[in-house]
């Protein structure tokens, strides 16, 4: 038989390639994840650590870090789901604006989105869980966004329509024709969002008020206070045996593909409809932004009194920590390092999913770096590849790799629903046609594939532009991060060393922006709607 | 120079270990690494002025905060990332040096450190570098509009007139958070528990971090908070890192008493690949050269008796005559429970 139908003619031949596809992500992660995992339990582990497993002290943190995590998602997706809507069904000015901002709070430093809700709602809401809540859900919103608008872009807005000319309510619609369709990506997002609360720390520092834990704020605290590493490799351990449990039931539960294809925005027809459309948007844009400009605020005010004296300082580089520009510089690159680099793994390890059982397999472990803690994992990279034998610090490519590591789940999760609901119909008729499997399959993926590559490598440079943990520990000192930067200032005291902090995190969410805008401009050119 | 380029390229080419065997007498053109934390700072030149003497090039590895930075020092003990390190401070030293992090070396000028810096920890194992005293810092123009005398002692904050005053940071997450607690437990032996009983009730607040204390609880930087756990270095940074034409004088002044003096800490790392450049780059930090740059960097004071203090410093730092202090060895052996009875007492 020729062409690329297989033995049962509803599905696609695997094309060669794509069989030993896997092999990539699957080596990427074994060599910076799991070996320097194994280098870490290696030298940690040891009789203790079982013990530790058994204290009934660590199995309250991580109940009540479950609790918290939980209603985390429960609030994002109460709050995400009606944005992404906005975002994705409806077309008004600034929509994408508007979506560009949407992703900002997720890639800006914990600490300076912490601080940032902090002065902003610090007489409303007390340090506590109810602040930490609203962090987790301000950063998480891009989450919930991004993943479930991939997929709500490509339901078919006719499918609504006709359940409402056949008298549903529009309420009823939603329950019976969109929240299927969107189920699983909803599921997938919950669980990313539901894995950064439970891993929290940055927010759990600042917003919190010392009662709130996560199991990695215990990890931090035994290995950085206490030195205690049995003790830390038990909370460790645990940690990723919620993760991979939550994992893997996300990934069990995925729901089998579903016919689809990208359908633009459209404006609302009836001007009541529109002005509603308009004044939610403004309502989130105000959400969205008051943080941000609370920040930039801070960035020109002395004492109650406006200043433009920081601003030049990142210019002339006399506050003595390290050169801004040079940062921004590093920072960008890294990012952009970190974006391709990302998205090829991500993007060959859900191709892969689609291909066969050790794809999907590799697929799942390369969502495993959730759970593991930025900064253990620089700690393990560290050791793996910080010295001899094999002495990659000079090479540069640390913050890349470990930056990549911690962007490839997004990939994978924003891919892997994408991928698995796209229809093989196209790839089908190709084949019949007489194209080659690999011609095949490409005509069937190749255009989705294509266009969430582009959203999730910007995601991927735009959570390493704010990476802290992994950057603190494998940076030169001499050739900081902008984050980096960030938190050594704020580390001083002073006024000038609080105002040119405040200034470099308006400069990096201005970056961010502009990298989000033109990701999503690119996709629009290439007519594809992300 | 095209050699060594050539050698860096291929070094990079094939992603593998491109370590010189270890020389025994410092090499010019060799490179020796300096791991330090987030807060190291010497001025470039000074930074240069190694280089200079020795023909050994520095480079400084970031290790993220002091308790990160020795942690991973500990993982790697034997092996080490780095030749030497810098910012070991007596609350983690012990640790390291139990876990042989490092090789002893004794520096040359060791005999010009002020004594009781040296005598606090009696090993080779290590250098003191540089001592700061962690105090309670008090906003002056708060007290003064308020019309309330500022207190003078770690008793006077249970004092119900300073209700509702004072920030600390939480030990557990926190240097200075966790100097505070040293100093009363210094101070009230094992009586402590009770003193923080008598704070709790006395509405002391727990911040998460330093940065958070002094910037957000403060009340010079708009909170609601006159009296923060922070540095005797804290007002004259304060003058340094002013905006435009600094103040003639800090607004906020220091308690000095109850304050506990951390002791920081350099050593050659055990199984350095460069003894001799680890060995000159310790005597180097000692040098006074690099001691008097310190203060105006990194807001501490040298440990080196005959180093010049900036004119910033010796009007405006408090001077702290009598530290508290618990010996390295008690603080390894007893942390854990301190924090946990630490916890348990303000309801964590």
């Amino acid at each position: 038989m020729v062409g690329a139908v297989g033995r049962d003619p509803r599905t696609l031949t695997v094309p060669v390639a794509l069989r030993y596809a896997w092999l990539v992500p699957a080596g990427f992660i074994t060599a910076f994840l799991l070996i320097p995992i194994a280098v870490l339990i290696g030298v940690v582990a040891d009789a203790a650590t079982l013990t530790g497993l058994g204290d009934i002290g660590l199995w309250r943190v991580a109940g009540l870090a479950a609790t918290q995590a939980l209603t985390s998602v429960l609030l994002t997706l109460v709050i995400g789901i009606p944005i992404t809507g906005l975002l994705y069904r409806c077309d008004f000015q600034g929509r994408r604006g508007l979506l560009a901002l949407a992703t900002v709070p997720f890639v800006l430093p914990t600490v300076v989105v912490a601080l940032a809700l902090r002065t902003l709602l610090g007489d409303v809401v007390p340090q506590g869980l109810g602040l930490v809540l609203i962090a987790h859900v301000y950063v998480n919103l891009a989450v919930v966004i991004r993943i479930v608008g991939a997929r709500w872009s490509r339901v078919d807005p006719r499918t609504v329509a006709v359940a409402r000319t056949l008298g549903a309510s529009p309420l009823t619609a939603w329950r019976t024709v969109t929240v299927p369709a969107l189920r699983s990506s909803i599921g997938a997002a919950a669980a990313v969002v539901f894995v950064f609360s439970f891993t929290s720390l940055g927010i759990i520092a600042v917003a919190g008020d010392g009662t709130v834990r996560t199991l990695e704020s215990v990890i931090v605290r035994r290995t950085s206070v206490l030195l205690d590493f049995p003790g830390a490799a038990a909370a460790a351990f645990l940690q990723v045996l919620v993760v991979t449990l939550v994992l893997v039931v996300t990934v069990r539960t995925r729901s089998p593909r579903t016919v689809g294809r990208t359908w633009n925005p459209r404006p609302a027809a009836r001007p009541r409809t529109r002005i509603g459309i308009h004044a939610s948007a403004i309502v989130v844009g105000v959400m969205l932004i008051a943080p941000l400009a609370t920040m930039a605020l801070a960035s020109v005010r002395v004492d109650g009194a406006w200043t433009i004296t920081w601003w030049p300082e990142l210019l002339n580089g006399r506050i003595g920590v390290g050169s801004p520009q040079g940062a921004l510089i590093r920072s960008i690159g890294i990012a952009v390092a970190t974006g391709i680099l990302a998205s090829l793994i991500g993007g060959l390890a859900a191709a892969s999913a689609l291909a066969h059982r050790a794809g999907r397999t590799v697929a799942g472990i390369g969502l495993l770096p959730l759970g593991v803690s930025a900064a253990t994992l620089g700690v393990g990279t560290l050791l793996a590849f910080g010295r001899d034998p094999v002495d990659l610090r000079a090479t540069g490519l640390l913050i890349p790799i470990a930056h990549a590591l911690v962007a490839v789940p997004l990939v994978i999760a924003v891919a892997v629903p994408a991928l698995t609901e796209t229809s093989n119909q196209r790839g089908l008729v190709a084949a019949t046609l007489g194209a080659r499997p690999l011609r095949a399959w490409w005509t069937c993926y190749g255009p989705v594939l294509r266009v969430v590559m582009i959203a999730a490598g910007g995601l991927a440079a735009a959570v390493s532009l704010g990476e802290f943990g992994a950057a603190s520990v494998l940076a030169r000192a001499d050739s900081p991060t902008v984050p980096v930067l960030i938190e050594r200032l704020l580390g001083r005291p002073g006024d000038a060393s609080f105002g040119v902090a405040a200034c470099l995190s308006v400069v990096l969410m201005a970056v961010t922006l502009v990298l989000v805008g033109l990701i999503d401009r690119l996709g629009r050119q290439r007519g594809v709607p992300l | 120079m095209i050699v060594r380029l050539l050698g860096a390229v291929l070094c990079g080419a094939s992603l593998l270990a491109c370590t010189s065997s270890a020389p025994q007498t410092a090499e010019p053109g060799s490179t020796v690494r300096l791991l330090a934390h987030d807060s190291f700072l010497l001025s470039d030149e000074v930074l240069a002025s190694f280089t200079a003497q020795t023909g050994i090039e520095v480079q400084v590895l970031a290790g993220g905060d002091a308790g990160s930075m020795v942690a991973g020092a500990i993982l790697a003990a034997g092996a080490p990332t780095a030749d030497v390190l810098f910012g070991a401070d007596n609350t983690l030293v012990q640790k390291a040096i139990d876990a042989r992090v490092f090789e002893p070396y004794e520096a040359m000028e060791r005999g010009t450190i002020t004594p009781e810096i040296a005598d606090y920890l009696d090993t080779d194992a290590v250098t003191p570098i540089d001592y700061g005293d962690v105090c309670v810092n008090i906003d002056d123009a708060w007290f003064e509009r308020e019309g309330i005398t500022p207190p003078a002692s770690l008793e006077d904050l249970t004092d119900p007139r300073y209700r509702d005053l004072l920030v600390v940071q939480d030990p557990a997450t926190s240097s200075p958070g966790l100097a505070f607690l040293l100093a009363t437990i210094s101070r009230f032996g094992d009586s402590w528990p009770d003193y923080w009983t008598r704070l709790r009730e006395n509405g002391v607040k727990v911040a998460g971090s330093w940065t958070d204390a002094y910037y957000s609880d403060f009340t010079p930087a708009g909170g609601e908070r006159p009296l923060v756990v922070s540095y005797a270095t804290s007002p004259p940074a304060e003058i340094v890192f002013a905006e435009g034409t600094p103040p003639a004088r800090p607004s906020t002044s220091v308690l000095t008493d109850g304050c506990y003096r951390q002791i920081e800490y350099a050593g050659v790392l055990a199984g350095t690949e460069n003894p001799a450049g680890a060995r000159l780059l310790i005597d180097w930090l000692l040098s006074r050269r690099v001691q008097e740059d310190i203060p105006l960097n990194m807001f501490v004071f040298p440990a080196r008796s005959d180093a010049q203090l900036p004119q910033v410093f010796t009007d405006f730092a408090a001077q702290v005559e009598k530290p508290e202090q618990i010996p390295a060895d008690q603080i390894a052996m007893n942390l854990d429970e301190w924090l946990a009875r630490w916890d348990e007492i303000l309801g964590r």
